[in-house]
């Protein structure tokens, strides 16, 4: 039987679906009998949502934008590169 | 300087895809094209400086276009885009004498990998008359908040909640565009998520965003 302090260290990759079955098992096992670990995992949960909710693109400024046209335009000329 | 490759089909250990013949792949502008947002946003959150991304982003596509005769996978382009740009955000802080900062596990807050946001919030009861207590500490923060937090986790720790959350790669997979083996990957991911929480709090109580016990509540 895993501890709380396992419990949390597990919480994410169990939301993630990064745990092995094992791992899952001892887990929900745990969840079964510790109702304060089930409300981190619903915190957990929600806090996942928030951080994931952010963009991971971000629009390309348009000057950049047409340096990577000109560079993709001319992919045999890609001279000018970052300093 | 090696040019690294799509990250799952070398190191998954799996049987290793032929790589296309040229012909075979799309025109590079349409994959750099089809991932370009994706890898500013990347390269934003990797630099922490909007120019530094900017010549990153040119860095990424100039290498990623010499190299892209070794992508196996078109559809896996993305990854190994966010290898390439790794790879050559280390060589470009090198080569401005700044090394990527990599932090010893000595030298961590003892107590950060402890901290509980869940039940910090329980114990500060910042919201004496919510039913959801929690979930209203979460409301409270807008983009520009998390933005803000986020750009304070050591960039170490950063990366992989990032990579993971954000841009929704496995554990595998961040593991690889970062070059650390998984255990290494997992570690830093929880560490991240510390630094996270405990971030979220002292922003909150910093900007006036939480009452806490110490103070006076009218």
């Amino acid at each position: 039987m895993i501890d709380c302090r396992e419990a949390v260290r597990r919480m994410w990759a169990y939301l993630d679906h990064e745990l092995g079955a094992r791992p899952v098992s001892e887990f929900e096992a745990h969840l079964e009998t510790c109702q304060r670990c089930c409300g981190e995992l619903e915190f957990s949960r929600h806090l996942r949502e928030v951080v994931a909710d952010k963009p991971g693109a971000l629009p390309v400024p348009p000057e950049l934008r047409s340096r990577i046209e000109i560079l993709l335009a001319n992919p045999n000329e890609p001279t000018e590169g970052p300093a | 300087m090696a040019i690294a490759v799509e990250p799952s089909a070398t190191r998954s250990g799996g049987r290793t895809p032929r790589p296309l013949a040229t012909h075979e792949l799309p025109p590079f502008a349409e994959i750099a094209r089809a991932h370009l947002d994706r890898l500013y946003g990347f390269c934003v959150r990797l630099t922490s400086d909007p120019s530094d991304a900017e010549d990153l982003v040119q860095e990424t596509l100039l290498r990623a276009m010499r190299a892209y005769g070794g992508l196996r996978e078109p559809s896996r382009a993305k990854g190994w885009l966010f290898t390439i740009a790794t790879n050559a955000w280390r060589d470009l802080a090198r080569a401005r004498g700044r090394e990527v900062v990599t932090i010893p596990l000595n030298a961590l807050d003892p107590d950060g990998d402890e901290f509980s946001l869940f039940q910090t919030i329980a114990i500060e009861d910042p919201f004496p008359y919510s039913d959801e207590l929690h979930l209203d500490f979460l409301r409270l923060f807008r983009d520009d908040d998390i933005r803000a937090v986020f750009g304070s986790i050591t960039p170490v720790f950063r990366m992989p909640l990032i990579l993971t959350v954000v841009h929704g790669f496995s554990c595998k997979e961040a593991a690889a565009i970062l070059e650390v083996p998984l255990g290494t990957l997992l570690s830093r991911l929880h560490r991240g998520r510390k630094q996270l929480e405990r971030g979220l709090w002292d922003y909150a109580v910093s900007n006036g965003l939480v009452t806490t016990t110490d103070e006076e509540r009218p």
